[in-house]
């Protein structure tokens, strides 16, 4: 039976051929509008880290230690700590795993200053590569031994390893930073987090993660003079803030993440860090009520609009640009069904029930539904390179996926069958003998 | 116009004439408000800045010398960079002009009494005390920018400070009516938790890096501080044909006088490239907006035309009866597009209560104002006008129909 409904749509088609172009033109464009933001806003709402960031946390608290009244950029807690606090939580060891952390971009060179480059890491107290996942090609991560003796070593990833030594493996060899010379002790393959999570403040803008080029142990890098990207939030008195220095000591710089896996664990850990806090601001160090909080990685993107509102604009008018497309469409479709009462009279009067009348019509914008998405799919892949072409922020994640081309297989269809199901219905619905009349 | 055969004839088309409506009233809702999001964002970026905008440059430059005086590594560089042949006036900052996002803000009260008052709340809102953006720069700031000095005067060469606060500032129109409302700003001494800075001269506009909200965006105060980093903004002033010609050739100064240091070759650019590159989110979206909004109207206009076509074709029978007993060819005419008319009326009824729903979901979820009124009768005649012109080639295609059809059986 479904052959036969689909043989008749088949002919149905064949009838009206310029009516049936502007069905489908009209799905189509509704369907490739809806994709390509679709698909913009799956690649920045997925998880940046898969499989790890579901996990992680950051701690924020209230941790000023002077008073601020004057400060009206301060709203509320934020994630930054210094170097001291950010020791202390990620020394204690409570959670699965737990590292301080700071963005920094800094001039990274051959000892004998043949080869540099400036590039973006991450100066990190704590096992920063295991907890993130950052997939070692070479060597090994620095050991506790090692951050706790603040030895000057570092790990590279793979292409700047290339870049300076025209190796991949430069385990041994020694690298310029700062002031100093660090051993490369591992060499990690190209790393960056599929969007921005991590150090959020240092990386306004960036949408998509950045890769990760540097991962050297926080103490030993601010000895040499290599410091965070910007310094944080810095008590007055302080150094003028300037770009990436090392004199942090008055500033809370340091975000510490947690991997914590169950509601329970992440309790537990907010009342340590809350005891914590509490007992600094008993002791006076911190001179307001700390406020402590944990966020999960999407509550704490959403929080600092990492993924700009601009991507859930999008996705709303293609969705309402579908909608309309589809009420037209479905217009179009009742007029057209509606012409042809008289074949569904003969085929009523012939014993096909009302069922069998809505079968083969749904069917039918089932097919058009389908032939649209045919259609659809390089309207999408023009609405993605027409993206691509823009210098906004997340025109990388503009990319056609697999994934994408079965979303837009399935939207198609659904499409097809939800414009067909009012306009099949009102003409089932036509008594078989009025028809006979009619015709 | 008999309006009766219309209704009449619109009851027997129930689901079509329905879905007809929901377009005109989706259509409606939607483009008033895609339209009102067009109009916000061509606001937002054509705010002034307060500086001669077209005849602006910068060159970044980060000295890596060891050990080195950055100002007289600056009073150098500018000195050298006065040589370059189109060079009208040129100025060091460190890092900020309106616009390039690197802010400097300060806390900055009209009396030390409206900063304790700001202690008691524990917040500066409602104290006095305003949150303006910070400017410094080398002698000639004022001059170089393009600002325009309303009330007092420029900075003296000794009010120039190398370290520590200055102890006057100029500041702009804005900043000076929310310190002092209704008063005279000039010659009031600031406070700034530490210092009183005293008010020399008032700038009529200057804009800050970093837009918050209209209400502050023009508060700002330059201050004479000579650029304390290694790393500053040289900004030139040129006629507007020589800005490619001095970036390059300032640059090749600059690394003549002194080639060890960084200039971003990205960030040497002119200061209307600044701009293009902050509102560069904002010029997208409305090419995106420009785009769905036409679309849809395209989309509508398709759909009254294919619906209207259908509806003459299964009419031409009735057409011919009504042409053989009497109707002329602009009664049909009229017909269609009277129907039409009502169709997408009725649409445009629900589309503006609609356009205020939608309104309210996206106030609540984007920074967006509530809908003005007159958005609506605009829509209204867009709408209604959209309508006629797709229902004009079917209705003179049923005009057409001879008389003699009606003889003739289907």
């Amino acid at each position: 039976m479904f052959r036969y409904y689909l043989d008749l749509a088949w002919r149905r088609c064949r009838q009206g051929p310029s009516m049936v172009l502007l069905l489908v033109l009209t799905m189509a464009i509704g369907i490739a509008s809806c994709m390509t933001a679709l698909t913009i806003f799956g690649a920045l709402s997925g998880e940046p880290l898969p499989g790890i960031s579901p996990y992680l946390h950051v701690v924020t608290m209230d941790a000023r230690q002077a008073v601020d009244a004057n400060n009206n950029d301060y709203d509320k807690p934020d994630a930054y700590l210094n170097l001291t606090d950010a020791k202390a939580l990620v020394d204690a060891q409570r959670a699965r795993q737990q590292v301080a952390l700071a963005q920094s971009y800094t001039l990274v060179g051959r000892p004998d200053g043949k080869q540099s480059d400036q590039v973006q890491g991450l100066l990190a107290h704590g096992p920063l590569l295991a907890m993130l996942g950052v997939p070692l090609r070479h060597g090994r991560p620095w050991t506790a031994e090692e951050q706790a003796a603040q030895a000057p070593v570092v790990v590279i990833d793979s292409e700047l390893a290339q870049k300076l030594f025209g190796t991949e493996d430069a385990v041994g060899r020694s690298v310029s930073l700062g002031s100093g010379s660090f051993r490369v002790v591992g060499v990690s393959a190209p790393w960056k987090p599929r969007t921005q999570f991590l150090d959020v403040q240092r990386n306004q803008g960036n949408v998509l993660g950045q890769p990760e080029q540097f991962f050297v142990p926080a103490q030993a890098a601010l000895a040499a003079g290599v410091g965070p990207l910007t310094a944080g939030e810095c008590g007055k008195g302080a150094a003028v803030v300037s770009f990436q220095s090392a004199e942090v000591d008055k500033c809370r710089w340091l975000e510490v993440w947690v991997a914590l896996d169950t509601p329970a664990t992440v309790a537990a850990y907010d009342r340590f860090v809350a005891g914590y806090a509490d007992a600094q601001h008993a002791a006076g160090r911190f001179v307001y009520p700390p406020q402590v909080a944990l966020y999960g990685v999407p509550s704490w993107m959403s929080m600092n609009h990492v993924v700009p509102d601009d991507v859930g604009l999008n996705l709303a008018l293609a969705g309402a640009f579908l909608l309309l497309c589809l009420v037209n469409v479905a217009g179009l479709l009742a007029a057209r069904f509606l012409r042809r009462q008289a074949d569904v009279t003969i085929r009523r009067a012939l014993g096909a029930s009302r069922r069998d009348v809505f079968a083969q019509h749904l069917v039918e914008t089932g097919v058009l539904g389908l032939i649209g998405g045919a259609l659809a799919l390089p309207l999408t892949w023009l609405g993605l390179w027409i993206v691509r072409m823009q210098p906004v922020a997340y025109a990388d994640a503009a990319h056609f996926s697999v994934s994408a081309f079965a979303a837009l297989l399935l939207l198609s269809l659904v499409v097809g069958l939800v414009v067909g199901i009012l306009p099949a219905w009102r003409v089932c619905r036509q008594p078989p003998a009025m028809q006979i009349k009619l015709g | 116009m008999e309006l009766r055969p219309i209704l009449s004839t619109l009851r027997r088309h129930k689901l079509t004439a329905t879905l007809l409506v929901l377009q005109a009233a989706l259509t409606c809702a939607i483009v008033c408000n895609v339209v009102f999001m067009i109009a916000n964002r061509l606001q937002r970026i054509s705010v002034p800045t307060g500086i001669a905008e077209s005849e602006l440059s910068v060159i970044p430059s980060a000295s890596i010398e060891e050990g080195e005086n950055p100002q007289a590594r600056h009073a150098a560089d500018l000195a050298a960079l006065r040589g370059v042949r189109g060079v009208q006036s040129a100025v060091a900052v460190s890092y900020s002009l309106p616009l390039d996002r690197s802010e400097s803000s300060s806390g900055i009260c009209p009396s030390k009494q409206a900063l304790d008052r700001a202690m008691q709340l524990n917040t500066i809102e409602g104290s006095g005390c305003m949150q303006p953006a910070v400017y410094d720069g080398t002698p000639g700031l004022v001059g170089t920018l393009g600002l325009h000095l309303v009330a007092g005067r420029d900075f003296r060469p000794e009010d120039y400070v190398s370290q520590g606060k200055p102890a006057v500032a100029i500041v702009s129109r804005a900043l000076a009516q929310h310190l002092y409302p209704g008063k005279q700003a000039l010659g009031q001494s600031m406070y700034d938790g530490d210092n009183y800075i005293r008010i020399v001269g008032i700038v009529d506009r200057f804009l800050r890096p970093n837009l918050r909200s209209p209400g502050v965006d023009e508060d700002s105060m330059i201050w004479p501080q000579l650029p304390p980093g290694s790393g500053v903004l040289y900004v030139l002033r040129t006629a507007p044909g020589d800005r490619a010609r001095v970036l390059q050739e300032g640059s090749a100064e600059l690394l003549k006088l002194n080639a060890n240091r960084l200039i971003s070759a990205a960030r040497t650019q002119t200061y209307e490239e600044i701009r293009a590159a902050y509102f560069q989110r904002d010029t997208t979206m409305i090419g995106l907006l420009l785009a769905s909004a036409l679309g849809l109207l395209f989309v509508t206009a398709l759909g009254i035309t294919g619906l209207a076509n259908f509806w003459v074709q299964q009419r031409t029978r009735s057409i011919g009866i009504r042409r053989a007993i009497g109707a002329t060819r602009g009664d049909i005419l009229r017909y269609f597009q009277t129907e039409n008319f009502l169709i997408v009326g009725v649409g445009i009824a629900l589309g503006m209560l609609l356009a205020f729903l939608l309104n309210a979901e996206l106030m609540q979820h984007y920074e967006l104002a509530r809908l003005p009124l007159f958005y609506l009768p605009m829509g209204a005649l867009v709408l209604w006008g959209l309508g006629q012109l797709a229902v004009l080639g079917p209705a003179l295609r049923a005009a057409a129909v001879p008389p003699v059809v009606a003889t003739r059986s289907t």
